[in-house]
């Protein structure tokens, strides 16, 4: 019951891993933009990792971020739940194979959301937050 | 400058303009990008798609035993930029409107497009060969007065053998007439 | 002895503790909500602080290993207890006196700044230089903002007690008392630069934009709270829902704590209506409309308007006026 209502306030937290910021720009058109508001779900994009529950990582973890990104999240409190945003963080995407890119990022992070696109509409990063909240939910044992 | 506040008042006055979306469906623009879809019937096996796909998302492999060729779309890849959808030749690839792309990841290695696209063989020699759409034949056949569709069944070789005899017999004809 | 169970009953249940932490939780619910409403959003709902709190008991608390153990765990305790104990202090006219002999505005004054200070203890305690950033921030506003509230507490203190005949009335109660005999005190001329570097005060001491510089999670990634998660965060946002009711309610008492008629129920009502009318003046207009100042902006704000505003009604006070 608790965690019925503990799941109804899932705070965001962005990574970029070497983005080239269109997904950064459609995860803030979600907050920003009266359109789209992700804070009627409860969310609330956070500025620490330490206050986070659904971390978003977007862009392609770059050789040269790879350890500060596995630090940052590492430094995330458990229940947590990792949605990767746009098709850099889930297949390399239209940098896949280049000699700076160490992902994709579920080599070394469990990743359980997917969102593919390039990037993913607002609507769609919403439905998955949805998702993650659902996953973040099944987490807690709720 | 005190006008923040009127927009302000405003604002709350006129309600929010926010979408229902997860409440409610959402708008989805006529000409919006979603997910490529393969129409195998249409495909030629051309792979220009391949070629210009900026995320190298589309996969063509033959198979060994000659029978046709793998078509894998990865849309975990796929960058939506519609190239493909531009260059196909045969319009066998088309974006829809659909972009519900969220999916856990024990979905991600089934989220591609997969078709077998089978080869035909040709009706003079029996090589593998792909026909073209009877679309695409009647446009680049409209000012001549062949048997298209007998052409679009044959191996090139075969079609110029086809299209030779066509224009010996058509100039005897021409001869014999004067 | 009969008199610790009231005094503890006003301190945990009502108007301190429990109820306080219940309507602050609620402004600041309302206060999300109508901010969104401005910006032409949904917003969360009303309750949403509670769920917040709800999730944050559940999270994990993970401590710095290079921390200052008992400091960074004591901090948020501190800020919390210290607004759960103003919260008993304000009196709410027409339902609730004041304890007696404790309603004092320089207690008040000497609480207040409580939960900066357990930000500041955490914030240095975390051991990130984030925090000792946020720290500094934290410090530079305080001493930019506790120039004017003195000078308000002073000047208020100073025509009540002018007007009563005992040089200076300190006690909240008799401030109350005194306006409910000869009318508020936002109704007299001289008290109107007072007010006005309160409401000033307000944002200031909320760290709501423009003045949240030392939380600004894009500059320094929320300063001090950035080492905190779980269960010490969500006594910091207790701590911080306490203190809305806190200033909100002292803002209410000092300037406009004129009762209806009708019963305790109907006053407590009419007080939080109040508190919730000021919020959205001081707190969510300015926050809704407005971006941030640079530190230095923020201080000079402070010495150049509200502080000259609460010394000129400090003065006239003083006059006799």
């Amino acid at each position: 019951m608790l965690r019925k209502l503990a799941a109804r306030s899932p705070w965001l937290y962005r990574i970029n891993t070497g983005s080239c910021n269109g997904c950064d720009v459609e995860l803030l058109t979600t907050a920003c933009i009266p359109r789209y508001d992700v804070e009627r779900l409860g969310c609330r994009y956070c500025g620490s990792p330490r206050h986070a529950d659904i971390v978003l990582i977007t862009g392609p973890l770059t050789v040269r971020l790879k350890d500060k990104v596995l630090r940052v999240w590492e430094e995330i409190p458990e229940p947590k739940v990792t949605v990767a945003v746009g098709i850099c963080p889930v297949s390399g995407g239209v940098f896949r194979g280049g000699y700076s890119i160490a992902g994709p990022v579920d080599k070394y992070l469990p990743i359980d959301i997917n969102v593919p696109g390039c990037p993913p509409r607002p609507q769609a990063i919403i439905e998955g937050v949805i998702k993650a909240r659902d996953a973040w939910l099944a987490r807690m044992g709720g | 400058m005190l006008d923040f506040l009127k927009i302000l008042a405003g604002n709350v006055f006129k309600g929010p303009s926010t979408d229902g979306f997860p409440f409610t469906q959402a708008h989805t623009p006529r000409r919006f990008r979603g997910k490529v879809h393969l129409n195998p019937a249409l495909c030629v096996g051309c792979t220009i798609c391949r070629h210009v796909c900026a995320g190298g998302a589309i996969h063509i492999a033959e198979r060994p035993d000659g029978s046709g060729y793998d078509y894998t779309l990865w849309h975990n890849t796929c960058a939506l930029c519609g190239l493909c959808q531009h260059y196909c030749p045969t319009g066998a690839l088309s974006t829809s409107g659909d972009w519900h792309n969220a999916h856990p990841q024990s979905e991600k290695y089934q989220w591609c497009e997969r078709h077998f696209v089978p080869f035909l063989s040709c009706d003079g020699c029996g090589a593998p060969l792909r026909p073209l759409p009877p679309a695409l034949t009647g446009r680049i056949y409209a000012d001549n007065h062949v048997d298209a569709a007998r052409l679009m069944r044959l191996c090139p070789r075969c079609r110029q053998i086809e299209t030779a005899m066509h224009a010996r017999e058509a100039s005897h004809e021409a001869q014999s007439g004067s | 002895m009969n008199d610790i169970f009231p005094a503890l009953f006003h301190m945990l249940v009502f108007p301190g503790g429990l109820f306080a932490l219940v309507a602050g939780l609620f402004l600041k619910g309302l206060d999300r909500r109508v901010e969104a409403r401005m910006q032409r959003r949904v917003g969360p709902p009303l309750w949403q602080p509670f769920l917040d709190i709800v999730k944050l008991a559940l999270k994990q608390t993970v401590i710095p290993a290079t921390a200052q153990r008992t400091a960074f765990l004591a901090a948020p305790v501190l800020g919390f207890a210290g607004m759960a104990v103003c919260a008993a202090l304000i009196p709410v006219a027409g339902a609730y006196a004041g304890l007696p002999g404790l309603g004092d505005l320089l207690v008040l004054f000497y609480l207040l700044p409580l939960p900066a200070v357990a930000l500041m203890v955490g914030g240095s305690a975390s051991s990130s230089p984030f925090g000792a950033l946020g720290f500094s921030r934290e410090m530079c506003m305080m001493l930019a903002y506790e120039v004017p509230l003195l000078a308000v507490l002073l000047a208020v203190a100073m025509k009540v007690g002018a007007a009563t005949g005992v040089g200076v009335e300190f006690s909240l109660s008799a401030v109350v008392g005194y306006q409910l005999a000869h009318g508020s005190l936002a109704l007299d001329p001289v008290m109107w630069p007072a007010l006005a570097a309160y409401l000033l005060f307000l944002p200031g001491t909320m760290g709501v934009p423009p003045f949240d510089v030392p939380e600004a999670e894009t500059e320094v990634l929320e300063g001090p709270l950035l080492e905190y998660s779980g269960p010490a965060l969500g006594f910091f946002h207790l701590a911080s829902a306490l203190k809305t009711m806190v200033v909100l309610g002292l803002g209410v008492a000092m300037f406009f704590p004129a009762p209806l008629p009708g019963g305790a129920l109907v006053n407590v009502a009419w007080f939080l209506a109040k508190c919730a009318g000021l919020m959205l003046l001081t707190l969510t207009v300015v926050k809704a409309a407005t971006g941030r100042f640079r530190v230095e902006q923020a201080f000079l704000f402070y010495l150049k308007y509200p502080a000259p505003l609460a010394l000129l009604s400090l003065g006239l006070a003083w006059r006799g006026l």
